[in-house]
């Protein structure tokens, strides 16, 4: 009888949707089995969307900050879980496993964190192990001037404003892609997600749930006419 | 002190993203107030620290979603199922213990969390974690772990070409039945019958290899 069911479970899955609920037989549950099986093996699958991972990020946050009551309970999973069961779980097995791995410290997780740019400050990198090398000459970056460089083991920008001289690293701190310099808006474009920073590192544009941080700074010098920055030595 | 020094442990794993400026900083805060910040210390990976519930699900998130992909094998159900295992988990975890200590607690809300999904869809349950299956045992960002394609071919190796073919089209590659006969030069209603009697030959071997 449950054969249809069966069935149509594995429908579901080869479409990639969830699979509707059925009564399942003992003599269904190998068909499944191997169903499921076969289907995580599918390239690629293992891996988590990337606005599931930011969503899921921010309504932990939210939970956790206290924005809903324990008592509501649904803040994360969707309206189908049984709350009775929830209930249950949670006050049973759960809390033993939360018991086997040490006492209940609530505080140190709903302490709500600083915003991921801003309130730390803008990061300066600064290598154990480091040298000043040179990445232009004083005369080519001119008032106003930007230059990319690349030292194998650090990729940025410098740009010289109101006489001071300013690096950033070239790399978004999203997911690590290269920076691209817009010449007519003066900003960093990261060619993944439309995140845009200025040349002091500030973020400008994202499309993210959760803000990317500012881009880390460089030391940057002038000495012997030229612009030096401070990185890790490395592939010339 | 000592204990709050030891959190700083820098996290070796987990997607580009997980790296965030707030570690740093934390990270770099403490360094400072240690007397002797000169000389930085190397943190082995085993005893690593989260710093915060934020580390925790960055470095885990991904290792949860493949896990529960792995035993699902959908998205929507393993989105669901991983949500679920970070919202029970997350507000009695206590983060001051070891990156292992915190990895062997989600693996344990998750076992349950598994067990109440077929309970509550199937009544059967079609998948479980055992002790053998592991949040360490492949890197944060690997597609599939190898395990599960492993397993995957193994199975379709046992099986006469017709069958191992028209489920890799169907189930590997995401190909339509109406494309997997194409590809294999039958009509639509052949594959169908196929692809059912191909899964009942998989899940058979199963039950022998098991």
């Amino acid at each position: 009888m449950s054969r249809r069911g069966a069935r149509r479970f594995v429908a579901d899955l080869l479409r990639g949707r969830r699979p509707r609920s059925f009564r399942a037989q003992d003599t269904d549950v190998d068909d499944l089995r191997a169903a499921i099986t076969l289907r995580s093996a599918q390239p690629g699958s293992g891996v988590p969307r990337e606005e599931f991972v930011a969503d899921l990020h921010q309504r932990l946050a939210d939970q956790l900050a206290g924005k809903h009551s324990t008592e509501d309970a649904e803040p994360v999973r969707p309206a189908r879980v049984d709350t009775t069961r929830r209930r249950l779980v949670a006050a049973s097995s759960l809390a033993a496993a939360a018991a086997a791995v040490g006492a209940v410290a609530d505080h140190v997780l709903t302490t709500r964190t600083p915003a991921p740019d801003g309130v730390a400050g803008p990061q300066t990198l600064v290598p154990n192990t480091g040298s000043w090398r040179t990445v232009a000459a004083s005369a080519d970056l001119t008032e106003g001037g930007v230059q990319g460089f690349d030292l194998g083991t650090v990729v940025g920008f410098v740009s010289r404003t109101g006489g001071a001289l300013r690096a950033v690293s070239g790399v978004c701190t999203h997911l690590g892609c290269r920076l691209a310099l817009d010449v007519p808006t003066r900003q960093l474009d990261c060619p993944c997600h439309q995140t845009s920073f200025a040349l002091d590192g500030e973020l400008l544009r994202h499309q993210l749930r959760v803000p990317p941080p500012a881009l880390p700074q460089l030391e940057v010098r002038e000495a012997d006419g030229a612009v030096q920055i401070y990185a890790p030595p490395g592939p010339a | 002190m000592v204990d709050a020094a030891r959190r700083v442990a820098r996290m070796a794993r987990g997607p580009g993203q997980g790296r965030s400026s707030f570690t740093k900083s934390r990270a770099e805060e403490q360094v400072a107030d240690e007397p002797s910040a000169g000389t930085p210390l190397l943190r082995v990976v085993s005893d690593e620290f989260y710093p915060d519930w934020e580390a925790v699900y960055r470095d885990n998130v991904a290792r949860v979603y493949r896990l529960m992909f792995a035993k699902v094998g959908n998205r929507p159900d393993a989105e669901d199922l991983t949500a679920e295992v970070f919202a029970t988990a997350l507000r009695p975890l206590r983060v001051s213990a070891s990156a292992a200590e915190v990895r062997a607690y989600l693996l344990v809300t998750a076992r349950t969390v598994l067990a109440g999904h077929w309970r509550r869809t199937l009544g059967r349950e079609v998948t479980t974690l055992t002790d053998e299956d592991s949040l360490e045992a492949a890197p944060a960002d690997a597609p599939t772990s190898a395990d599960t394609a492993g397993r995957a071919a193994a199975m379709l190796a046992q099986l006469p070409e017709s069958y191992r073919r028209i489920l890799e089209l169907r189930f590997l590659e995401s190909c339509s039945v109406r494309e997997a006969a194409t590809a294999m030069g039958i009509s639509v209603t052949y594959a169908k019958v196929l692809q059912h009697r191909a899964l009942r030959a998989a899940a058979a071997l199963r039950e022998v290899s098991e």
